[in-house]
C-alpha cells in the first residue's frame, strides 16, 4: 500500500491521471474543475509528471487537442464542467464515436440558467447519449481508483471507448478526505503504457482518418459502438475485480448494494449523496424497517441486468436525481431505472425524487422522510408523483 | 532546383480520381502545397471544398497518399496541434499540415486557429481563400468581399451583396507574432513554391500560409481563367504578395503600373450588379490597405 494523504476530489483525480501515466493533457479552467489541471501544471512543471500540457483557449480546443493526441496514440486526459462541457459538446460526441479511448474528469456542476456554479450532475446527464462511458463517483478514493480503472476499461480492445468520471462539483471536487495513494509501480503494473491497436494518424501508415462514411457504412459504426457499451459491462466488473486483487478495494462494478439482502424498499442513488443515503438506511434499520441502498456507480452503460436483480422483488422504491429530465417530470435515473423494469411484468411502487440542484443540500433528514414514503407506498402498488426535497424538507 | 522541376520531379500526394470543380483554386493549391511538403506530411482538413472533393477519403478509402482526417469545421488547428504534441513526444519529425477554407478558417475556426497562433504550435496552416462557404453553395463569410453576390446575400431590391468588408486573415495572424506569414497565389508559381519551401525549413513556430484561390463555380467566372483572374488579382493589388517574419513586412512582388480594381472584378459574376460608385469605393479600399502594407514594409526596413 502506498502512502495516506489528505486530498481533494479535484486533486484525487488529477493524481489518477498522472499516476496512470497520462502523456498530454490539455484543459481549460472552469469552476469548479480548474484545481484539477492547476495540480498537473504544477506537477508538470516540477518536473514530477513526464508529460505535455496544452494550454488551450476553450474547452472545445481542449477536447480537439487531445483528440489529435489520442489519434496519434497518446494517453490522454481533460477535465471540465457545465458550460466547459456544453461548449466541447462537438469534439465530446465525436471522441467516443471515433472510438478513442481517454479519461475526462467532469466536476459536476449545474447548468446555466439561472447563473450559478455549484454542484449538480446536470452536465453529464445531458451528455448520457453522446457514447462516453460514465462512472459516478461517491467519494475521493473511489474518483482516484476510478480514474485509474477507467484507462483499462476505456483500452480494453472489447470496449475502445472514452470513460468520464463524475464527481459532484464542491461536494467532492473542493472537500478534502483521507486517500489511500497507491504506488506507481502497483498503477504500472495494473494499467500497462497504451499500445494502441487503435492507432490512426501514423505517417507509416496513411489511412484517412474518418473519410465521408454513407449510410450503410455508419450504422455499422453505429451497431459496434452500441456492442462495445455491452462489452463494457462485463470488463467494468471485471476491471473492479482485478482492482480489488491489486489495491484492495472494490466499488462493486457497475452497481454497489448495502443492506439489501432482505429489504423490502430501496433508495436509490449516484454520486456524492451515496453517503447520506448510507446514514439514513443505517438509522432506519435501528427503527426495524427494511430498508436498503442501491447505489448507481455506472450510468453508461446502464446496468440494466443489476438493477432488475436488485429491485425486481422489492415491494417499493425511490430515485434520487441530481438532475432533472425536462421532458418527463422526474430525474434522468428514474427514468433508466423504470425502463430497466418494464418488461418484467410487475407492478413496484416507485417515487421519482429530485434534489441537490445547483448545489443545495440533500440531508439525511431528506432521506428518512423518503424512506417513510416508501413504507407508505409499498403497501399499495403506486407510481408517486415526483417528489421534491427542499429546505423544509419533502414537498 | 528552381521550382519547375521541384514540380515536376515531386509525386503528386493526392490519390487518383480526385477531383474539384474545372479551374479550381483550391485543388491546384492543394496538390501543389502536398508536393513541396512532402510524404512525411500528416494533413488536416476541415469540411470545405478540398473534403468535398474527397480528399479526406470515401468509404475505406484515402483520398491523400499521406494520413489524413476530416477535422471538424472549427477545430483544425486543435486537433493539430494534439498530433503534433504525440508526434514530439515519440520522436517523429513528420510535419502536420492543415489545408483549410477560409470560412474554416476566418469564421468559426479562428478561435482555435488563433490559441493554436498565440501558443506557437510547430504547424503549418494553409488557408485557399476562394472567399465564402463555396463548397456548400457560396454563403457568405468573414472573408468574402464586400459587394459580393452570394446565397446569403443576394443581390435584392433594397440590398445589394455583402455590406461589410472582407476581415483581413494574414495581417491579423501577422499580429500574433508568428513566426511566419506569407500571402500566396498560384498565379505566382516560383513565390508560391519559394514560401511553401520556406515555412517547410523552418524549425518550430506557427506559419500561417494564406492563398488566393479562385473559384469559377462560386464567383462566376470562366474556369479557364482562374490563374489569369488570380494574376490580376495581384496586378491590382487586390491581393498582395508579402511575407511577414519577426514584425518584418516584405512585399515580395512589386507591381509597377498597377491596373485598376475593375480589371479584375469585371471578369466575375458576382461583382456584375456593381454600379460604378462601388467599384471606385473598391479602389479606395484596395488603395488604403495596400498604402497601409507599403508603409509597413518601408518601416520594416528602417527596423
Amino acid at each position: 500500500m502506498g502512502k495516506i494523504i489528505a486530498a481533494t476530489g479535484n486533486t484525487s483525480a488529477a493524481l489518477g491521471a498522472a499516476l496512470s501515466g497520462v502523456q498530454v493533457v490539455s484543459a481549460y479552467p472552469i469552476t469548479p474543475q480548474s484545481s484539477v489541471v492547476e495540480y498537473l501544471a504544477k506537477m508538470i512543471a516540477d518536473g514530477a509528471l513526464p508529460a505535455r500540457m496544452v494550454q488551450v483557449e476553450s474547452e472545445h480546443s481542449a477536447m480537439s487537442v487531445v483528440q489529435g493526441a489520442v489519434a496519434a496514440g497518446a494517453r490522454a486526459f481533460t477535465a471540465t464542467s457545465a458550460q466547459g462541457l456544453a461548449l466541447m459538446y462537438e469534439p465530446y460526441f465525436r471522441m467516443s464515436t471515433l472510438r478513442l479511448p481517454m479519461v475526462m474528469a467532469i466536476a459536476g456542476r449545474e447548468m446555466t440558467s439561472p447563473e450559478g456554479v455549484w454542484g449538480g450532475q446536470q452536465d453529464s446527464i445531458s451528455v448520457r447519449d453522446a457514447g462516453w462511458i460514465q462512472y459516478y463517483a461517491e467519494n475521493n478514493q473511489e474518483i482516484l481508483d476510478t480514474v485509474i480503472q477507467g484507462y483499462k476499461v476505456a483500452e480494453n480492445n472489447d470496449v475502445l471507448l472514452p470513460v468520464n468520471v463524475c464527481y459532484d462539483g464542491f461536494f467532492l471536487s473542493h472537500l478534502y478526505e483521507r486517500i489511500e495513494l497507491p504506488e506507481q509501480s502497483e498503477v504500472d503494473a495494473f494499467i500497462p503504457k497504451y499500445n494502441p491497436v487503435h492507432y490512426a494518424f501514423d505517417p507509416a501508415k496513411p489511412m484517412a482518418l474518418d473519410p465521408m462514411t454513407p449510410g450503410d457504412i455508419l450504422m455499422e459504426y453505429r451497431e459496434s459502438h452500441l456492442q462495445a457499451m455491452q462489452n463494457a459491462l462485463g470488463i467494468i466488473e471485471q476491471t473492479d475485480k482485478e482492482f480489488e486483487k491489486a489495491f484492495g478495494r472494490s466499488y462493486g462494478g457497475l452497481v454497489e448494494e448495502y443492506r439489501c439482502e432482505d429489504a423490502d424498499i430501496i433508495l436509490v442513488t449516484m454520486g456524492s449523496m451515496t453517503g447520506t443515503a448510507r446514514e439514513a438506511i443505517d438509522a432506519k434499520r435501528e427503527e426495524g424497517i427494511k430498508a436498503g441502498l442501491l447505489k448507481i456507480r455506472v450510468m453508461r452503460p446502464f446496468p440494466v441486468e443489476k438493477v432488475r436483480n436488485v429491485l425486481s422483488e422489492r415491494k417499493a422504491f425511490a430515485v434520487v436525481d441530481r438532475n432533472v429530465c425536462f421532458g418527463w417530470n422526474t430525474g434522468a435515473l428514474y427514468m433508466e431505472v423504470k425502463a430497466a423494469l418494464g418488461g418484467l411484468g410487475k407492478r413496484i411502487s416507485s417515487i421519482p425524487v429530485i434534489g441537490g440542484l445547483g448545489g443545495a443540500d440533500i440531508t439525511q433528514e431528506h432521506f428518512m422522510q423518503c424512506i417513510d414514503l416508501l413504507e407508505e407506498a409499498g403497501k399499495s402498488q403506486v407510481e408517486h408523483k415526483t417528489v421534491w426535497l427542499k429546505k423544509e424538507g419533502i414537498v | 532546383m528552381n521550382y519547375i522541376d521541384k514540380l515536376l520531379q515531386s509525386e503528386d500526394l493526392v490519390s487518383p480520381g480526385i477531383s474539384a470543380c474545372q479551374g479550381c483554386g483550391a485543388e491546384l493549391i492543394l496538390r501543389t502545397a502536398l508536393k513541396i511538403m512532402g510524404k512525411d506530411t500528416a494533413v488536416v482538413i476541415p469540411p470545405g471544398c478540398m473534403a468535398g472533393a474527397g480528399a479526406v477519403g470515401w468509404n475505406f478509402d484515402n483520398g491523400l497518399k499521406v494520413p489524413v482526417h476530416i477535422s471538424l469545421l472549427d477545430n483544425t488547428a486543435a486537433f493539430m496541434t494534439g498530433v503534433k504534441t504525440m508526434y514530439e513526444l515519440s520522436g517523429k519529425d513528420t510535419k502536420v499540415v492543415g489545408i483549410a477554407g477560409d470560412g474554416a478558417t476566418s469564421d468559426c475556426g479562428f478561435q482555435s486557429l488563433s490559441g493554436a497562433a498565440e501558443r506557437g504550435e510547430d504547424l503549418i496552416y494553409i488557408c485557399y481563400d476562394n472567399e465564402g462557404y463555396m463548397n456548400t453553395g457560396f454563403q457568405r463569410s468573414g472573408t468574402t468581399s464586400k459587394g459580393s453576390s452570394t446565397s446569403t446575400t443576394p443581390v435584392g431590391k433594397v440590398i445589394k451583396g455583402k455590406e461589410q468588408n472582407k476581415k483581413d486573415l494574414p495581417m491579423i495572424m501577422a499580429d500574433h507574432d508568428i513566426a511566419y506569414t506569407a500571402t500566396l497565389s498560384p498565379a505566382y508559381m516560383q513565390d508560391f513554391v519559394r514560401k511553401l519551401e520556406k515555412a517547410v525549413s523552418m524549425k518550430g513556430g506557427f506559419r500561417y500560409l494564406h492563398i488566393y484561390s479562385p473559384c469559377p463555380t462560386g464567383w462566376g467566372t470562366a474556369p479557364e481563367c482562374s490563374i489569369d483572374i488570380a494574376r490580376k488579382a495581384v496586378q491590382t493589388n487586390f491581393f498582395p504578395l508579402y511575407e511577414v517574419e519577426n514584425h518584418k513586412y516584405t512585399i515580395n512582388i512589386e507591381i509597377k503600373n498597377p491596373q485598376p480594381v475593375s480589371e479584375l472584378i469585371k471578369q466575375m459574376g458576382k461583382f456584375r450588379h456593381l454600379a460604378e460608385e462601388d467599384i471606385q469605393e473598391m479602389q479606395k479600399m484596395v488603395d488604403k490597405k495596400y498604402n497601409k502594407l507599403k508603409a509597413l514594409a518601408a518601416m520594416s526596413q528602417d527596423n
